[in-house]
């Protein structure tokens, strides 16, 4: 999952109008391989299009975050109807998906910004 | 799946080797005073043997392998079971002396708070990991 994160950091420090440029650009070469390789079946239901963009790589991302919600559901649940999981794992597993999903939310509050500046840009 | 708390699956088989370890001081305990287990004989003292394992990762290519901690077996003590002279005792031998499990509650105490600190340690660390990604997350923010 470290990908993401180097692309959306010059969208943070950088000028606004950098920041667009180096996610439009190098993310049909550089970042694609992992969201073929792993996301086939979300890929093709939410952007038929392309499998390559940016925004498939984010649905991805979004069904990965939920697979770890269900995971850390699954072990609470377990937890409670008495099966033998140690209280750590359960917790553990409810931090990774807190983890997980703020990972997520801090992507999609990076993309609203570089939007938001391109609105702003002046023509 | 997104790794973002890295090195705590390490710390989570930690976690359950130091409670299997607390459920046998537990039963230690527990048994202090049993003069007459299962087999008959004075219960014996328990022991806990760990042993690193190499657990596979939890990437998706499955090729990355790191150490980490499990339980390896449980050991009984072998020292001899302690004398004690209590005639009325129905395990009493003929010369009215009981055998007591080689059990000594101060060690178990000892034991307990060591498993519980080294408990508290691995805790630590996943705190601390959820701290440094919480931390990366914030990147930027002014």
């Amino acid at each position: 999952m470290t990908p993401p994160i180097p692309a959306m950091n010059p969208a943070s420090g950088g000028t606004p109008i950098n920041m667009v440029t180096p996610e439009a650009a190098p993310l049909p070469s550089a970042r694609i391989e992992m969201p073929e390789e792993l996301g086939q079946p979300l890929s093709t239901t939410a952007t038929a299009p392309s499998s390559n963009s940016f925004a498939s790589m984010l649905g991805q991302m979004v069904s990965d975050v939920n697979t770890q919600q269900n995971v850390s559901a699954q072990a609470v649940g377990a937890l409670q109807s008495g099966q033998n999981i140690p209280l750590h794992q359960a917790v553990i597993a409810m931090e990774e998906a807190n983890v997980s999903f703020q990972l997520m939310v801090e992507v999609r509050n990076r993309l609203m910004d570089a939007y938001q500046e391109i609105m702003r840009m002046q023509i | 799946m997104i790794q973002t708390l890295i090195g705590v699956q390490n710390t989570a088989a930690a976690l359950s080797a130091e409670q299997t370890r607390l459920d046998v001081i537990s039963e230690n305990i527990a048994n202090a005073n049993t003069t007459h287990g299962l087999d008959g004989k004075p219960y014996q003292r328990q022991v806990v043997v760990f042993e690193s394992a190499l657990q596979q990762a939890m990437t998706a290519d499955g090729g990355l392998q790191m150490p980490a901690l499990q339980v390896a077996r449980i050991e009984k003590d072998d020292s001899p079971p302690i004398k004690i002279y209590d005639p009325g005792n129905p395990d009493a031998d003929p010369s009215g002396m009981v055998s007591m499990p080689n059990i000594n509650i101060n060690e178990e105490m000892a034991d307990m708070i060591s498993a519980s600190r080294t408990y508290e340690a691995n805790l630590a660390v996943v705190k601390n990991a959820r701290t440094m990604a919480m931390e990366a997350l914030s990147i930027g923010k002014h």
